[in-house]
């Protein structure tokens, strides 16, 4: 079984009901009410259906119900996969092709309109959401709160790692699974709250109401005086020959299979883009018990927090920068990725390629906002407001204190007559800003007596570190006078160990001189251990580069914290330097002797639903003139499922390699359904 | 100032067939478009049946020579537009009905239109798995079909282009200038041209255009709902068309393309005047019980998209063709009542036929749907 049975943060859900199932004919068995998609892959099946117009194998794409690549046949009906909850006795099959539709015949039962209102509709249950909910029911407001995850917290609920911010403001330093049940726990005092769990909404009207879709069986209208968008975002696909293979996804997808339903998704996995959502992937990864071989980036800068990059350097993962994925190939499944190096251009320098054996292929080249719904309400001229990621895509932590905001705006925009304090405008903005400057490492002297030492010197919003030390002895460094600064140790240290512990980056040692050859350095650890006492590891700079190995004198387990403490000896000479512990063999990310790759640019797919290649969009607006996204719709361009949700952004570069510029192009139209609905589901037929 | 034989109004389901057809005539023509591409006005919102059942001879000849082109369209032109010859099916459920439609099927087949009536057992054979409680029988029309209007209008747009039409995107008609019962010069926001006849074809925005031309045509949009679903494979042939109101809806129809999926429109009651094309939330469900209703199977499938468009309707639900009496050089072929997109191409070839070849054959059909008729009469098959 692909299970995780040990996980350094999560629970392994042993206790589920165990049930059977058949795939294909062949028994197997699942957990109760976990994702189809998930329990398949649990046992090893990783292809669901077969494409109409090659033939391809489908694999895990999204793992959010928004594409139809994991569609299956369910008890006969064709479903998608990851969001159908796994029942006793399903009976599972491939989809071949396009799906019959059962031979059920018998008059219909019954039809119901379902309706409801309320004064604030909430779409998305993140941490926007939630937090502007929480400011909205504060103010007496009935408020519905709809999302489409069994659990609330949006992306939260993946995030096993500590987060960045201030502990005030947005629980800076608790993990993101923790900080969701605190979100959830504080918002279901209020009884004026309804949240509607399992929902999607699928649908923005002109008579000011949406269409819910609800628990794969139930379609309600709700109307509403106001309407708040916190929708999250959605990862942008990447074009590149072989983007269609089973075993190619998102890092969302693969972050939902590993930290939400425990799977061993894969064994071994690259990462393209070097943001904080692949970065913090392949630390996933890593705590998974999952090798990562790499990530890579066309850009010459990591985009992602330097705390996050160094880290997972630390751990033994490498970071190509001004590299991209040249090509993806295998028998029907992901083999081999092959990157290179590329020139100032982007152009991919094919001399420069390295081929690597995974079978997982994560795209994490950045997310777009949900905004449709928001860029409705606005042309319908309701009350509407955008937070989180819908508005603006950035940290969790920021999301927090925008939804807050969007809270009380709605409230303002409803006629309430509250003052916003402008510090919040403030807070918010400094949590999302971008990563700043970076300072120079300075290594502190070593004393007898433990201090912290930091590896923390880009400009980011965080400083838990502060927040906790008992003694006041650490403090920003006043340079632009607000949480992004960097952290400086003077005064007292007791080796309390608390701000190594809280330190989302895992960028602090402790560190004291034991005599004039040797020191003792205190390390966080978040893995399986699988170190003893008096075992000599591989300890790094900040940068990965192996100093020495190092002897374990002790390893202590902070069980509340979830995290290990490992004090190790060292020289003396390296005692400031060393920054944490390498985890991944070398072996691991090795590419292969010679680069090993088929290369068909022409054949990279833009339009995954419907399998439209870059050769067949480029020919067809050349010889269609064409000059409106509509037209594509000819070759069936945004025609599927996801309705160009995941091509759509990628076409403007299509475009541009035709010499048409996007500007001059008009675009598509979104129209509901976001997301297929059952005809007896809208007539609520069950 | 850009001079041509003849200037056409409107890139859509009646502009660019007929633009094509006149080209073939050897004539210079420019079609302008306020959209950015071909068919962006109600042509995209048109669910793609094409039929010659009416109940009046003049949409039955056009129908008929739009058939005949969808049938040729692969073979002839080369191009392939989903056109399936799946018929169109009116379920009859009254005595009432059945008489009714029985009455104007004597009308239907003396214009050699090949439709009948069909017993409840040729039903089950077309239409596998249909609800038959209470079901007489039906009209059948099996040389009826369907094709993607997206398609549709993008090969003739490519077969007008092969044939030297030159059209003007992103260009809206302002003004004109008329003198002596005549049009000199049409303005667009950014063009002046210059033609010997202008034809009207702008669908939904004919009443904003007639009055550029110092004309109010008795046109009156109103807009209609429509779906598509996800493909499934194909388990039913025509097009089914249900007559029998109800409540808050005259008659719904559906049928399922050349991809397998559904598509599906119903007509609101009362009618929705105007030309908001915006989505509602009454929609889906007033349709979908309806066909789950008839069509108990169709419970599983699942609805993709929504949409809005215009029917352009007329006092008695026919379309206006022909030269007006107050622009001699203009001619109108407008308010096709949802209809635009299976008169299109028949009206097409036949239309320049009139004006490239001032032929008098098609008279019948002008004198039928003459701006100067007196809109008294009712069409059954609207």
């Amino acid at each position: 079984m692909n299970r995780i049975q040990n996980h350094p943060i999560l629970d392994s859900n042993e206790d589920r009901q165990i049930v059977k199932f058949t795939f294909d004919g062949k028994g197997l068995v699942g957990y109760e009410n976990e994702m189809v998609s998930s329990a398949l892959i649990a046992n090893g099946v990783k292809e669901f259906s077969i494409h109409q117009k090659n033939d391809m194998p489908q694999g895990i794409f999204c793992a959010n119900g928004q594409c139809s690549k994991c569609t299956l046949i369910i008890d006969g009906i064709s479903q998608k996969s990851c969001i159908t909850p796994l029942k006793n006795g399903m009976k599972i099959e491939t989809l071949q092709r396009i799906p019959q539709l059962p031979i059920d015949d018998s008059p219909l039962k019954k039809s119901e309109k379902i309706e409801l209102k309320c004064d604030v509709l909430v779409v998305g249950g993140g941490p926007s959401g939630l937090n502007s909910a929480i400011e909205l029911a504060k103010l007496n407001y009935s408020v519905i709160l709809i999302d489409d995850k069994n659990e609330l917290g949006g992306k939260l609920v993946l995030q096993t790692h500590k987060f960045f911010g201030s502990i005030k403001d947005c629980y800076a330093g608790t993990r993101g699974i923790d900080i969701a049940k605190k979100l959830e726990d504080k918002i279901r005092k209020y009884d004026n709250v309804k949240i509607f769990s399992n929902s999607s909404v699928v649908g923005i009207f002109k008579d000011q109401k949406v269409g819910v879709f609800q628990n794969n069986k139930n379609y309600l209208t709700i109307s509403f005086d106001g309407i708040i968008i916190s929708a999250g975002a959605r990862e942008k696909s990447l074009v590149f020959p072989g983007n269609n293979l089973s075993g190619v996804y998102g890092a969302g997808a693969f972050q939902t299979l590993v930290n939400r339903d425990l799977i061993h998704s894969s064994d071994k996995i690259f990462i393209v883009g070097s943001g904080n959502v692949g970065l913090i992937a392949g630390y996933h990864a890593l705590q998974a018990g999952i090798k990562v071989a790499g990530i890579c980036d066309i850009l010459s800068d990591v985009s992602g927090y330097k705390v996050h990059a160094d880290k997972i350097k630390r751990m033994g993962i490498p970071i190509y920068l001004n590299h991209t994925v040249l090509s993806a190939n295998g028998n029907k499944k992901l083999e081999r990725v092959t990157i290179t190096k590329v020139d100032e251009k982007f152009r991919p320098i094919l001399e420069t390629a390295k081929t690597f054996e995974v079978d997982t292929l994560l795209i994490a080249v950045g997310l777009n906002p949900v905004d449709e719904f928001y860029n409705m309400a606005k042309k319908f001229n309701f009350k509407v407001v955008k937070a989180g990621d819908a508005k603006e895509i950035a940290e969790a932590s920021s999301a927090m204190f925008g939804g807050k905001i969007a809270g009380l705006e709605m409230a303002k925009i409803l006629g309430n007559d509250i003052e916003i304090n402008e510090e919040y405008f403030e807070k918010a903005n400094v949590l999302k800003s971008h990563p700043g400057e970076i300072y120079p490492i300075e290594s502190p002297k070593l004393t007898n007596e433990f201090q912290p030492n930091f590896f923390c010197n880009q400009e980011i919003p965080c400083n838990p570190c502060v927040s906790v030390c008992p003694h006041n002895s650490i403090q920003l460094d006043k340079k632009i006078g607000n949480i992004l600064d960097v952290p400086k140790f003077s005064g007292k240290c007791s080796a309390c160990t608390m701000c190594v512990t809280i330190c989302p980056g895992l960028a602090i040692t402790l560190a004291k001189k034991v005599d004039d050859n040797s020191a003792e350095v205190i390390l966080p650890f978040e893995f399986i251990m699988k170190y003893s006492e008096g075992e000599k590891i591989p300890l790094t700079d900040i940068n990965g580069n192996i100093l020495e190995n190092g002897e374990i004198i002790k390893i202590k387990y902070l069980k509340k914290k979830k995290i290990y403490l490992i004090t190790v000896k060292t020289t003396l000479e390296n005692g400031n330097k060393i920054a944490g512990i390498r985890v991944q063999d070398d072996e691991v990310t090795k590419p292969l002797e010679k680069p090993k790759y088929e290369y068909y640019p022409d054949d990279a797919i833009v339009c995954q639903c419907e399998m439209v290649t870059v050769k067949e969009i480029i020919e067809y607006i050349k010889k269609h003139e064409v000059r409106d996204v509509n037209q594509l719709k000819n070759i069936r361009v945004g025609m599927g499922a996801c309705g160009g949700k995941t091509c759509h952004s990628l076409l403007p570069r299509i475009f541009k390699m035709v010499g048409v510029d996007w500007k001059d192009v008009e675009k598509g139209t979104d129209r509901p359904l976001n997301m297929e609905v059952p005809m007896g589901a809208i007539v609520n037929e069950e | 100032m850009k001079i041509y034989d003849i200037l056409i109004i409107g890139a859509g389901s009646v502009g660019v067939p007929l633009s094509y057809y006149l080209a073939k005539k050897g004539k210079k023509v420019a079609v302008i478009e306020k959209n950015s591409s071909v068919g962006r006005g109600q042509n995209r919102a048109a669910i793609g049946g094409m039929r010659a059942t009416h109940s009046d001879p003049a949409k039955i000849k056009i129908g008929l020579e739009t058939l005949k082109i969808m049938r040729e369209m692969k073979g002839k032109f080369g191009f392939d537009v989903d056109w399936v010859e799946g018929g169109y099916f009116f379920p009859i459920y009254t005595k009432k009905d059945e008489e009714k439609f029985k009455k104007v099927l004597k009308i239907q087949k003396s214009y050699k239109l090949n439709i009948d009536w069909i017993s409840k057992e040729k039903i089950k054979q077309i239409t596998p798995g249909i609800n038959d409680t209470n079901l007489r029988g039906g009209i059948y029309s099996p040389n009826d079909g369907s094709a993607s209007p997206l398609k549709t209008a993008d090969a003739f747009f490519m077969l007008a282009k092969k044939n030297n039409v030159d059209f003007y995107f992103n260009e809206e008609v302002v003004k004109s200038e008329i003198s002596e019962n005549e049009i000199k010069k049409i303005f667009t926001n950014k063009n002046e041209y210059k033609s010997d006849i202008v034809i009207d074809c702008s669908g939904g925005d004919a009443k904003e255009v007639g009055k550029i031309f110092n004309l109010d045509l008795p046109i009156f949009p109103e807009s209609h709902e429509a779906g598509i679903t996800e493909p499934v494979e194909r388990f039913f042939e025509p097009m089914i068309v249900d007559m029998r109101p109800e409540q808050d809806s005259a008659n719904y129809y559906f049928y399922q393309n050349k991809e397998g999926q559904i598509v599906f429109c119903i007509t609101p009651n009362p009618n929705i005047p105007g030309k908001d094309c915006d989505n509602t939330s009454i929609f889906l469900p007033q349709v979908i019980k309806r066909m789950i209703n008839l069509y108990p199977r169709l419970r599983n499938i699942r609805v993709r998209r929504t949409w809005r468009g215009l029917y352009p309707m007329t006092p008695d639900g026919f379309p206006i063709i022909g030269y007006t009496k107050e622009m001699k050089n203009l001619f109108l072929a407008v308010g096709m009542c949802g209809q635009g997109f299976m008169l299109g191409p028949g009206l097409g070839k036949i239309l320049s036929e009139v004006i490239a070849d001032k032929t008098q054959k098609h008279d019948d059909i002008l004198n039928e749907l003459s701006l100067y008729r007196k809109f008294d009469s009712e069409e059954m098959f609207k």
